[in-house]
């Protein structure tokens, strides 16, 4: 599964972009993972992230964040975003103290997480680069709403409904930041971004 | 899914929430195209509709593969991942599965927002098996293989249509090259989008032997990128 990997954007607007997941190995070290999965999420809640979820029990924008870090079971993947590198590197800071076995992958930036992984004092394991979009191409919505579905990898936020908020911030009815909340409820696991999601979407109802 | 015409008031609220477009109004009512839904359920577990009119009845072989493949919060039974079903890189820090001198590639169909049918899916497949490439077990597409050295998958599921399918392959690096040729030539046959992942291990400083490959060759590849920080135990030093 790749939901974090192929998000698109400006170098500007990735900047602010920085999802965390969390899953334990299946069959090696999952038995009893659910708590500890559980503490990753509380280590990244401690720390303001924009989004944050549970792909078996929703996100912040559906249930209450508490209650879904005491809930996690063994085998779900959990998930967050910060808008804001720093925070990045006091969670893995946080992560690395706590020693608690679970493989986290970070997305964003490829330069700017290895530099934070490396003021964390943690070593890269492994890396996964994006060769963008193969196949019929030309079916494909425009740039600037693929800015915005891309940040749900699940493809849970549709082209359409992002189209009807950009119409709808352009009459005024609503703002950009409750329109990018709208979009962020039916991502479940909690990666979309609402804060890059806002941004662009005052860009794109600017044009 | 289907909504009940008996009941829906023609609000029109739920049609922009479909990510495959496929709610439609006819006739004064909102309807659903069953053979473009992928079942993944954003309609109804948006609440938005005003008479809960949108109905979801979990379907028989093989339908019911568009909900496992297309709603994240259904785990797959055969890996134990919700999902797309595959752990992937994310716990390679532990499990060991790309090893250096071995390219790890994800080829994500329907990604992004265009939805496949596993047909598509198959092309490519016997396309990267014949390039040796070998896919991963633990993989809910390679579990669809009848031949899994063949990647030709089940022919009962060929006409299905997700949401998204990652055909997930391991090979050594040497044959990186033959096997991005080979993928550029299928690609220009298939009635969707697919997007390419390619993974592997990285050396202290961060960097990865790959990149030199794909620098040489001139396949662009974005800047933001996802990477395992290895606080995963016990460690896996492959």
């Amino acid at each position: 599964m790749t939901h974090t990997l192929h998000r698109q954007g400006t170098r500007e607007s990735l900047s602010r972009d920085y999802p965390l997941v969390a899953v334990m190995a299946h069959g090696i070290n999952d038995k009893g993972g659910g708590p500890k999965l559980g503490k990753f999420l509380e280590i990244c809640w401690r720390h303001g992230p924009v989004n944050l979820g549970d792909m078996k029990q929703g996100s912040v924008f559906t249930y209450n964040a508490e209650k879904i870090y005491k809930n996690v079971s063994d085998t779900t993947i959990v998930e967050c975003v910060f808008d804001d590198l720093n925070k990045v590197e006091a969670v893995l800071r946080d992560l690395k103290k706590e020693d608690l076995g679970v493989p986290v992958v970070v997305s964003g930036l490829t330069d700017k997480v290895r530099e934070c992984c490396q003021k964390a004092g943690l070593e890269i394991h492994t890396v996964a680069q994006s060769l963008g979009v193969w196949g019929d191409t030309s079916r494909l919505p425009s740039k600037d709403i693929l800015e915005i579905t891309t940040m749900c990898g699940h493809a849970m936020v549709s082209s359409s409904l992002i189209e009807m908020m950009i119409e709808d911030i352009k009459k005024g009815t609503i703002t950009p930041e409750k329109a990018a909340e709208k979009l962020a409820k039916p991502c479940e696991c909690g990666i979309f971004n609402p804060t890059r999601a806002a941004e662009l979407l005052a860009k794109a109802a600017a044009k | 899914m289907r909504i009940d015409p008996e009941v829906c008031i023609a609000c029109e609220v739920c049609v922009p929430y479909c990510p495959m477009e496929a709610i439609t109004m006819k006739d004064d009512v909102a309807v659903i195209d069953e053979d473009e839904c992928v079942d993944c359920a954003v309609c109804l577990k948006s609440g938005v509709c005003p008479v809960d009119c949108i109905i979801f009845e979990p379907a028989p072989w093989p339908r019911s593969l568009r909900t496992t493949f297309s709603d994240p919060r259904t785990e797959h039974k055969e890996t134990k991942i919700a999902g797309r079903g595959t752990e992937e890189m994310k716990t390679n820090d532990v499990t060991g599965r790309f090893k250096r001198g071995w390219v790890g590639m994800g080829c994500e169909f329907g990604r992004p927002g265009i939805g496949t049918r596993f047909r598509d899916v198959d092309k490519v497949a016997q396309v990267l098996a014949k390039q040796g490439a070998e896919f991963e077990p633990k993989n809910p597409v390679t579990i669809l293989m009848e031949d899994k050295k063949a990647g030709k998958l089940r022919k009962d599921v060929l006409n299905e249509k997700v949401l998204s399918a990652i055909i997930e392959c391991i090979f050594p690096i040497e044959k990186f090259k033959d096997i991005i040729d080979a993928l550029k030539e299928v690609a220009k046959q298939v009635d969707t989008v697919f997007s390419v992942e390619v993974i592997n291990r990285a050396d202290p400083d961060g960097s990865y032997p790959l990149r030199k490959l794909l620098d040489e060759t001139g396949i662009p590849c974005y800047i933001n990128g996802k990477q395992n920080v290895g606080l995963g135990r016990p460690l896996a030093n492959v």
